[in-house]
């Protein structure tokens, strides 16, 4: 059951406390809101910057476990570029957290495969943090990571901790540098590269537009249920609660609805059109 | 509690003079050539009892063109909220259906304080159309002439005198008060009523099935072609969604005094605009004028039928009138029901 809250427009103050530089044009927030609230994998929250306006972005940490609530921003709109030159100690707001959540426990006891595209991987990283954590209720879990090229590699750290945990790894970057020895090409050449059974195992995924449609199109060639691949996707949205209509597509809200659909609801409600 | 009695229409201008000591009173009002307006009203005498469906439509006096949402000033925040008593007078049947399923929109889920803060301290009289306009087509739609249930009051004009109809308590406190001016309507009354409503339902011009229309999509498919076609007389005006009363869509946007002061205000903003899709990283979803348009119209045949049970349209006829294409409501659901060379 949904419940009602009032106040749903009003954003709550949230402090950054810490900036990390991904990448240059990528930089991890860490904030710590007035309000402490709870949240779960792929929900996001509305950051609020005064006078230059709002943007959905997903949340990166999980709860319970990071201290600060992280997001991950690229510099690309309006809003964001605001972002990026905020300092640490800067006010900003926060609304939320809004949206679903994956459907983690359909997925245990099953195979679970991430596949992410840049910057795709910011709401797949608190899933995969949690499917780790609890790495005994679930089969095999494997995550194909592909980038721009090696520099925009994000969450290393996170990856390695990751492989040590006994998670099948696969990166591969469009273009290469002088240091790597990897794989090269997109993520869809090496859907097959972990060892699964696609039959009954989970999809995770998130990336451009793009990335999305043909990693699930591929998924389901190899013989993954079309139910249990799962992604997340973006729109314009000014409030995200399901009233001002920007991420409205055939009869669904992004921000209520979703962001996570499967690509069966996908394909359904033609959401990629 | 359907309640009926009769008001003679000498004491009318007397009941509404007494009901604006209490609260602020809004009614259709001509404006100059501009046509009939919903207005808070100075002098009694200038209300317009005989006028068609105001334009626009009595949704902004609920879900206003531009509202102020919250104060920013050095840090702390005022939440605006607007909670003034008012009465709209003389609002159709079709402005009262359609604000009942916006309550259902406003009110599901996340409820939205601010309509819901202007909404409990509202109150409609409706009036029945005894002379539909022939741009009007609710009859088909079962949100007009006049209405059964979920209103507060609606008046019947039988001549000299108005059957007055309470629904809701809302409704009935308000009559409660002037008890001395209503008496018990005689069975000749409801006759003559009775022969009003028959009459008005006959002379309606338009006869328009959404039903089909919704019909034909679901099954047939249209084509997109047939919607760029559309969208090829489509200006992007946004005159339908902006006159349309079951709108809502918005935008929210920040106006600064100085900096970290000022309002943060929301402003209606319309599906058919190009930019109302676009997110950052050039990702358009509805770039093409057609694809907005279906959007639009898939949204009142389809999507809100699924969800509540209801079209997406009374049939005021305010977009027939300002469509400056033609592509409104009417025609489009005419053009898929009776067919077109250019649909397949």
């Amino acid at each position: 059951m949904k419940t009602k809250i009032k106040g749903i427009y009003i954003p709550s103050k949230a402090e950054i406390v810490e900036i990390l530089d991904m990448t240059p044009v990528i930089k991890l927030f860490k904030i710590k809101p007035k309000r402490q609230f709870r949240y779960k994998p792929g929900q996001f929250v509305m950051v609020s910057l005064w006078g230059v306006g709002e943007v959905p972005i997903s949340i990166t940490s999980t709860h319970g476990l990071h201290e600060y609530i992280e997001l991950c921003i690229r510099r690309v709109g309006h809003v964001t570029s605001a972002t990026n030159l905020l300092k640490p100690s800067a006010k900003i707001g926060i609304r939320g957290p809004f949206g679903n959540t994956f459907p983690m426990k359909n997925a245990r006891g099953k195979d679970v495969l991430f596949v992410a595209g840049g910057l795709g991987i910011v709401p797949l990283r608190p899933l995969i943090t949690s499917i780790i954590n609890e790495k005994n209720n679930f089969k095999r879990i494997a995550l194909i990571y592909g980038s721009c090229n090696p520099t925009e590699i994000l969450f290393k750290d996170d990856i390695n901790i990751w492989q040590k945990k006994g998670m099948h790894i696969t990166l591969t970057v469009e273009r290469k540098d002088k240091g790597w020895k990897g794989n090269i090409g997109l993520v869809t050449e090496y859907l097959k590269r972990p060892k699964l059974s696609f039959r009954n195992a989970y999809a995770f995924i998130c990336g451009p537009p793009i990335m999305i449609k043909a990693t699930s199109n591929g998924l389901s060639l190899i013989g993954m249920h079309e139910d249990n691949i799962f992604t997340t996707l973006e729109a314009h949205m000014k409030c995200g609660v399901g009233k001002c209509g920007h991420c409205y597509v055939d009869g669904k809200y992004i921000c209520t609805d979703g962001p996570i659909f499967s690509y069966a609801e996908i394909k359904k409600h033609s959401l990629f059109d | 509690m359907r309640n009926s009695l009769v008001l003679d229409k000498n004491y009318l201008s007397y009941w509404l003079r007494q009901i604006r000591q209490k609260m602020s009173l809004i009614a259709p009002i001509r404006v100059g050539n501009l046509g009939v307006v919903l207005k808070t009203v100075e002098n009694i005498h200038e209300i317009e009892l005989n006028c068609p469906a105001s334009i626009p439509s009595a949704k902004e006096f609920l879900f206003p063109q531009k509202e102020d949402m919250f104060r920013l000033s050095e840090g702390t925040v005022d939440i605006l909220r607007n909670d003034t008593k008012r009465l709209i007078f003389g609002v159709r049947s079709c402005d009262i259906s359609a604000i009942a399923l916006l309550d259902r929109f406003f009110g599901e889920n996340f409820v939205d304080d601010y309509y819901m803060s202007r909404r409990v301290n509202t109150i409609f009289i409706s009036i029945v159309c005894n002379n539909p306009e022939p741009t009007c087509f609710c009859l088909g739609l079962g949100t007009g002439p006049f209405l059964k249930s979920n209103f507060d009051i609606q008046l019947t004009d039988i001549g000299d005198r108005y059957i007055v109809e309470t629904y809701s308590k809302k409704g009935s406190d308000l009559i409660k008060d002037y008890y001395y001016l209503f008496s018990k309507p005689k069975k000749s009354d409801y006759e003559t009523q009775y022969e009003i409503l028959l009459s008005s339902q006959a002379s309606f011009e338009k006869r328009i099935n959404l039903e089909n229309a919704r019909q034909k999509i679901l099954i047939e498919r249209i084509s997109d072609p047939f919607w760029d076609w559309i969208g090829r007389r489509c200006f992007e005006c946004g005159g339908c969604v902006y006159e349309c009363p079951l709108c809502t869509c918005f935008n929210v946007l920040d106006r600064v005094k100085s900096e970290g002061s000022g309002t943060r205000f929301r402003i209606w903003d319309a599906c058919m605009f190009k930019g109302f899709t676009k997110i950052a990283g050039n990702i358009w979803p509805a770039e093409k004028k057609g694809t907005r348009i279906k959007q639009w119209y898939f949204h009142k045949l389809l999507y809100y039928p699924d969800h509540f049970g209801k079209f997406g349209c009374v049939g005021c006829g305010r977009c027939t009138i300002t469509c400056p294409g033609h592509i409104d409501m009417a025609t489009i659901v005419y053009k898929i029901d009776i067919g077109d060379k250019r649909r397949r």
